[in-house]
């Protein structure tokens, strides 16, 4: 019997299997399975221990390297905002040029972005974001016509016609303050004073104050009554009066600059309500949570919805 | 000169941090993650971080500083994982993580270890720590300690034999 223990305690099997030369499967046959695990979970242990005691000198030259790619992209971005700069002023030479020739003002607004506009005349305008308004300032005395993509609100001096054209509509209004919202297929316009007259197609309806007219997707017109003095998004706040989830949807995405992908969900909900425009956080719960969707952060710009349970 | 409070800011003040401080951190936020690469990045991430706000944080506060950061990144790691778990957990249905190969090593089991290799008997302990800790080849080994690989190979079986009994039922 003892002749036999020092016959195995002589043996290098488990040498040769922490080297690799011998399996796990020749272990196994040599060792009961508990001795086996507890051989596996030493070893293993031993890695473990090994990284934890191992120098840390490669670690520290990542760090470094990690620090030296900060300071490196922060020299390329001055570079960068120095080509910005050159190419911004050429830009505005050959605009300054352009406009001497047509002398027609384009104002663009960014995300999140909103601009108030004096006109000639001393009308104001209002553009919320990621808007396009234009107008010609020599034939301004003569024809008050701006062209609009996006929304905006408008408070127009008394005098003669004033016009807003859009893709789905033109609005014209002698002296009054109104919001017009004209992106892709959702035409909205809301009088808060005086009187505006609306041209959709072959439609021409006549809004007086606190009436709205929307039509979307070439959908019948629908016409309501409102309460307040100016739109809200002027507050920051962006709202909505029974609209399909999409458009809201794609508001946010537009004004935050982020995608949603609502394949899982009803984009033909109706939502009525608000969103922040200026916290995500906020606009994103106030919008989904009252609509029973959940909402999954991907990544910086991605979210997926889905129905919560 | 000691008592004047040092600039973190200065690179080679940094790298003496590091070197003070790394191990530790590596050793208290790899018993957190259970995860080399995962315990690397957040290392990193917190000296990284350590740097960025060199001017802000004093050279006393330092060591609280690097903890404290590291052990938020790992709480936003487990945070966002446990996001992901819950949105994988909404298309795969009734699986489990649990492969039976699954180890976890525990602190205290990894503690149980080191304390077997101090008690091992000199010899065997030197030949098993340069292979399992140095990752010495028993060729190399042999060579260094001037005996034959037939004798590394034996001191690595006892010495493994002696922990796997030092060690008990697992």
């Amino acid at each position: 019997m003892e002749k036999e223990v020092n016959h195995i305690d002589n043996e290098t099997f488990l040498a040769q299997w922490m080297e690799g030369d011998i399996t796990d499967k020749e272990l196994k046959d040599l060792v009961s399975d508990t001795d086996y695990l507890a051989y596996h979970k030493i070893t293993s242990g031993m890695d473990t221990i090994a990284y934890l005691e191992a120098p840390i000198k490669n670690s520290f030259a990542s760090i470094q390297s990690r620090i030296d790619a900060k300071g490196k992209s922060k020299v390329i971005k001055l570079k960068r905002y120095w080509a910005i700069s050159i190419a911004a002023s050429m830009l505005l030479f050959f605009g300054l040029f352009s406009m001497l020739k047509s002398s027609n003002e384009i104002i663009i607004t960014s995300i999140s972005e909103q601009k108030i506009i004096k006109l000639l005349d001393g009308s104001e305008v209002v553009l919320n974001a990621r808007s396009i308004l234009q107008y010609n300032q020599e034939t301004w005395e003569n024809n008050r016509e701006v062209t609009l993509e996006g929304e905006a609100f408008f408070k127009v001096k008394k005098g003669s016609a004033f016009t807003v054209t859009s893709r789905n509509g033109t609005v014209a209004v002698l002296g009054t303050q109104f919001n017009v919202n004209s992106s892709l297929d959702f035409f909205e316009v809301i009088c808060y004073e005086g009187k505006v007259n609306v041209n959709k197609a072959t439609n021409n309806i006549i809004l007086t104050q606190n009436e709205s007219f929307r039509t979307i997707n070439g959908n019948p017109i629908e016409q309501w009554n409102t309460m307040g003095e100016k739109p809200s998004w002027l507050d920051g706040e962006i709202s909505f009066k029974s609209v399909p989830l999409k458009y809201v949807i794609n508001a946010l995405e537009k004004h935050y600059q982020i995608k949603f992908d609502s394949k899982n969900i009803d984009v033909k909900m109706i939502y009525t309500g608000s969103f922040s425009a200026h916290d995500l956080e906020i606009a994103l719960t106030s919008v989904f949570k009252t609509m029973g969707i959940e909402y999954l952060k991907n990544n910086e710009k991605m979210y997926t919805l889905s129905h919560s349970k | 000169m000691p008592n004047k409070p040092e600039n973190i800011c200065d690179a080679i003040t940094f790298k003496k941090l590091f070197e003070t401080y790394a191990k530790g951190l590596k050793r208290y936020i790899y018993f957190k993650t259970k995860d080399v690469d995962l315990t690397e990045d957040i290392i990193q991430e917190a000296f990284v971080k350590l740097w960025d706000h060199c001017d802000d944080v004093t050279y006393l506060k330092v060591k609280s500083y690097l903890y404290t950061v590291a052990t938020n990144i790992f709480l936003n790691h487990v945070k966002h994982e446990k996001v992901k778990k819950v949105y994988q957990s909404n298309y795969v249905k009734g699986s489990t993580n649990e492969t039976p190969e699954f180890v976890l090593l525990e602190k205290e089991f990894l503690e149980k270890i080191e304390k077997a290799i101090k008690d091992l008997p000199p010899l065997q302990r030197e030949v098993f720590l340069m292979s399992r800790i140095e990752k010495k080849k028993y060729k190399e080994i042999a060579e260094m300690l001037q005996i034959s690989v037939k004798a590394v190979e034996k001191r690595m079986h006892l010495a493994l034999k002696e922990v796997r009994l030092k060690i008990g039922n697992i």
